[in-house]
């Protein structure tokens, strides 16, 4: 289903104005805090006043300002997943999870099935009898993401789900958005300002800055942009695919990229199975670049880049139809190197966040 | 217990359970209203609603023995009959409800003020009428604090005395209740049932406290996050 937007709503400091045609399974909003991110998702929710122009879904018309129509958040059929998960404190897990239940019904829907699959989806069955107050943060994200897709939305909202959460919750989560993105027809709109949020779960997205994209397209790519990516609040996180290959003693190897011929990366010993799709976060800061092949070095992977440097692979980004791997080197060196040497000139005042 | 003593206890039980019953309802829209809408008039309404918690007792009472008087706006010769109140029970739970309905809607109104309207939001995009959010979400979340308010505004009218007086008087049997039998003992010079009469006010009084200190909002917050 197709999701088109096309508003402007007065904020604070600017104004915001977006237009956006998602048809992928899940769309990214990425921008810094303060971009406007959170409010273009409350104004498809039907959460603002004051916004003019267009939201559609489908042959659905939710807001059209100059036909006079708005609907009701109540009448639109969203899902939506604020970040602090909003669970009813006086409900329980069960019961939170069927708040929406009788909108589900009403679409036709069965909401006891619906709990049972949702349930299993994202792993709740365990905790349907207890008190939201004695929830983890990552579990009520979790009943948040299920009380949201128990109500049988048409479109699914999320406002930065894994956002303030350390890592081995996020290690968790992950995985389970990526069955959601796999498993459900249900579209997804994903507000982030985390590259490795967008770069692991959308399809396309939209860079949001004062309230106005200022670039569109897919992740992997846009990320490669250090317009983009510097306006990451977290340090800098390369998500590329890869797959199990083998186990050697202590350590794992993956192979980076889609296909057969990417770069093999040595990691520590990985408990996912062998063959199997993995997601490799490369964090910028241990990277280290050289200009000859180093020796002698704690490094766990060496990998030769390709010949004719960073420049013949910028130049290839650019030449049509040639098929890119998100994980091919040519993507992350040239980014890196660039975001190098914004570093090194950047004043000391402006600093980048993780450099 | 003497017969009298009995009588004042349930004729104030009769009272502060009827005031309770009619101001609830209003008082805890009112406390909704000033927490939730924003609209014109509502400084003066809100003021309107603490009026009686400022001006003395005697003069609410008599405020409302004009209203209802014979030739006052609800008396008979305007209505045309006799509503048949003044110097009843029921005009001294009226007169009661009137006094405690400060209290409720105050009391109500910070309760709905600690209920996250981000909570009732989220309801809404799961589909639930501003209507249905408020009876099946807002309610139950403030159900404690509003429990409470009912309780304080309960206590208020059992000890109300000034405005009661005024519009239901002080006859034995009929609109005599605990404050005014104490009142009419200690004018009378019985010490002693001035004294017994006190102790039942204070146990019925400390009842009523204790279990609105055991719902009272603050102690078991609605939680906000």
């Amino acid at each position: 289903m197709r999701l088109e937007v096309d508003i402007r709503l007065p904020l604070d400091r600017f104004d915001l104005e977006v237009e956006l045609k998602a048809e992928g399974p899940v769309t990214g909003i990425f921008g810094p805090s303060g971009s406007g991110k959170s409010s273009l998702l409350e104004t498809v929710a039907g959460l603002r006043r004051g916004a003019t122009g267009t939201v559609r879904l489908g042959d659905r018309v939710w807001l059209d300002s100059a036909a006079g129509v708005c609907l009701r958040p109540e009448a639109r059929d969203v899902g939506f997943v604020p970040q602090d998960s909003l669970l009813f404190p006086h409900l329980d897990v069960r019961r939170n999870l069927l708040a929406g239940a009788g909108r589900a019904r009403r679409n036709g829907g069965s909401p006891e099935a619906l709990l049972g699959q949702v349930c299993e989806l994202l792993e709740l069955g365990p905790l349907l009898a207890r008190d939201v107050s004695s929830l983890s943060g990552g579990e009520r994200r979790r009943v948040a993401l299920g009380r949201a897709l128990c109500s049988g939305p048409r479109l699914l909202l999320l406002d930065e789900p894994l956002a303030s959460l350390d890592l081995p919750l996020r290690r968790r989560l992950l995985p389970l958005l990526r069955r959601l993105r796999s498993e459900l027809t249900t579209p997804m709109l994903l507000v982030s300002h985390d590259p490795i949020e967008v770069q692991a779960l959308c399809d396309e997205m939209i860079v949001l800055r004062d309230g106005v994209a200022v670039a569109r397209g897919e992740p992997h790519r846009l990320l490669a942009d250090p317009r983009v990516f510097a306006l990451a609040e977290e340090a800098f996180e390369n998500v590329l695919p890869a797959r199990h290959l083998r186990r050697e003693a202590s350590t794992s190897v993956l192979r980076l990229g889609e296909a057969d011929g990417g770069v093999e990366l040595i990691t520590l010993a990985s408990s996912v199975e062998i063959g199997a799709e993995v997601l490799v976060g490369l964090p910028s800061s241990e990277i280290v670049l050289a200009t000859e092949r180093p020796v002698g070095l704690s490094a766990r992977n060496v990998a030769d880049q390709r010949r004719g440097g960073g420049d013949d692979a910028r130049r290839a980004r650019h030449r049509p139809g040639q098929r890119r791997l998100p994980g091919d080197q040519g993507d992350v060196v040239p980014a890196l190197r660039r975001r190098l040497k914004r570093v090194r000139q950047a004043p000391p005042a402006t600093g980048c966040p993780g450099g | 217990m003497t017969p009298a003593l009995l009588s004042a206890l349930l004729v104030s039980l009769r009272v502060a359970v009827v005031a309770t019953l009619l101001v609830g309802v209003p008082a805890i829209f009112l406390g909704y209203a000033l927490a939730r809408w924003e609209f014109h008039g509502k400084r003066i309404l809100s003021v309107l609603v603490g009026l009686p918690l400022v001006l003395p007792p005697t003069a609410v009472g008599f405020l409302l023995l004009r209203l209802l008087a014979v030739d006052g706006p609800l008396g008979r010769d305007t209505l045309g009959f006799d509503l048949g109140l003044l110097l009843t029970w029921k005009a001294a739970a009226l007169a009661a409800g009137l006094m405690s309905l400060p209290l409720v809607a105050r009391t109500a109104r910070v309760t709905f003020e600690g209920v996250d309207p981000r909570l009732e939001t989220m309801a809404r995009t799961l589909g639930h009428r501003r209507s249905a959010t408020f009876f099946r979400f807002t309610l139950p979340l403030a159900a404690k604090g509003l429990s409470a308010a009912l309780i304080l505004g309960f206590t208020r009218a059992l000890g109300e005395f000034g405005a009661t007086v005024t519009v239901a008087g002080n006859i034995p049997g009929r609109t005599r209740t605990l404050a005014s039998a104490i009142f009419s003992a200690q004018q009378g010079g019985d010490t002693r049932a001035a004294g017994l009469l006190m102790i039942v006010a204070l146990v019925v009084g400390v009842a009523a406290i204790a279990s609105a200190e055991l719902l009272a909002p603050g102690r078991q917050r609605t939680e906000i996050r």
